[in-house]
């Protein structure tokens, strides 16, 4: 038997909260708080205690789908980013670029984060973009 | 102690033993097994506490005839009972390597996060209890304004769970605090001071006053009094001592047989 305790950062806001993965042979059996981590101390919210539960949930995305005719389907990424490009150019070349907004999130990294504002304002070209935590 | 966890290792009397190692300066829960014993050097004994029993636990019933050892407090030797009486852990698979904690002079090395309490702020002290007093002192204010203040520690309860995650012996499979039937996906969770009563009621003649939940709860609730006060009942009216006694609480309502007894002897106060 192999069990691990992982310790690693709450993906779910921007706070940080320390957090320790209890992984059996390879599967994520719990959660729970770091308790010396300096931004939690020991305490987390109902989201980040039930951490796990997201990754073993049978209702996942683990692969990108597109939406045809109100139905989503699976793709591969290429044809779904080539859907996408598509018709942000459609959108963009009928509308302005102005018609697009940008929404990022706190489970994505600072870098992640940094791009999807330079891709709004440098590819798109609009300064539409927001961010979950304000929301 | 390394030395006496490496031959348990060793000689097959445990499988795995579960104690703490730093890692990256954090004091970490970690499985220590035969395949690696030079990882048994870097075991130590805190500062952190972790339910290492609620984990033994765990593992147990993912692999039932896996033997553990584990570093236990005093309080990890009470959870061990519990669970042992309430048909949650068979201490036979259970090897325990007795570790100090309470502030005693008897007790060198005593390394508990509860030798130094907290100093609570000015808010909590006008308004709510201070989560070091004792019953005594909670229950020489008045009636009104003890419920007052205790409705302004529940108040601040962001039903994060934590309590009840983070307990040792909260072993149900289904919690009656988030059972589907009782409450629906879409609807909140209990109401303020539901919650918490339903807590304090199975945690009569279970809780084994580690305080764990006190640590994990982000909104400082006294829990830990709360849960102190429901076992002085369960002691007083019925003559149990949790964490030591070798049969189920009075509360057992599994079977057929009723099992509540009053303690013989006076008439005992019921003031709650």
């Amino acid at each position: 038997m192999d069990y691990k305790f992982i310790p690693s950062v709450c993906s779910y806001c921007g706070t940080g909260c320390g957090v320790l993965f209890q992984v059996m042979d390879g599967k994520l059996m719990g959660t729970m708080p770091l308790k010396t981590h300096p931004v939690n101390e020991g305490k987390l919210c109902i989201k980040g205690w039930n951490l796990h539960e997201h990754v073993n949930s049978g209702n996942r995305l683990k692969h990108p789908l597109v939406r045809m005719n109100g139905h989503f389907r699976p793709a591969t990424w290429e044809k779904a980013i080539e859907f996408a490009s598509n018709r942000l150019k459609e959108i963009i070349g009928k509308y302005g670029p102005d018609s697009v907004g940008v929404l990022v999130s706190a489970k994505i990294t600072n870098e992640e984060n940094y791009l999807a504002q330079k891709f709004a304002r440098a590819c798109i070209g609009t300064n539409n973009v927001d961010h979950c935590a304000r929301l | 102690m390394n030395h006496m966890v490496k031959m348990w290792l060793e000689q097959g009397k445990v499988d795995v033993f579960l104690g703490y190692k730093r890692v990256d300066g954090h004091p970490l829960p970690h499985v220590f097994s035969k395949d690696n014993l030079a990882d048994v050097d870097e075991l130590i004994t805190g500062p952190a506490r972790y339910p290492l029993e609620k984990i033994a636990a765990a593992i147990i019933s993912e692999k039932p005839d896996i033997k553990i050892g584990l570093l236990a407090r005093d309080c990890g030797q009470r959870t061990l009972n519990v669970l042992h009486v309430w048909n949650q852990l068979n201490t036979d698979s259970i090897s325990v390597l007795n570790v100090p904690c309470c502030p005693s002079n008897l007790k060198e090395h005593a390394d508990c996060s509860y030798l130094e309490p907290e100093k609570r702020g000015p808010d909590k002290q006008i308004h709510g209890f201070d989560n070091n007093m004792s019953i005594d002192d909670v229950e020489s204010y008045k009636p009104k304004e003890r419920f007052e203040r205790w409705m302004y520690e529940f108040q601040k309860c962001i039903k994060c769970y934590g309590c009840r995650n983070i307990c040792p012996v909260c072993f149900c499979k289904e919690c009656s605090l988030e059972h589907h039937d009782l409450i629906e996906a879409k609807d909140l969770p209990p109401e303020v001071p539901i919650f918490h009563l339903v807590r304090a009621v199975h945690m009569a003649g279970r809780c084994i006053d580690c305080g764990l939940c006190e640590d994990a709860c982000p909104a400082d609730i006294p829990l830990r009094l709360l849960y102190r006060k429901v076992n002085q009942v369960v002691k007083d009216v019925f003559d149990y001592e949790t964490g030591t006694s070798t049969h189920q609480p009075p509360f057992s309502v599994l079977g057929e047989k009723v099992t509540l007894e009053l303690k013989p002897l006076k008439t005992v106060s019921m003031d709650l």
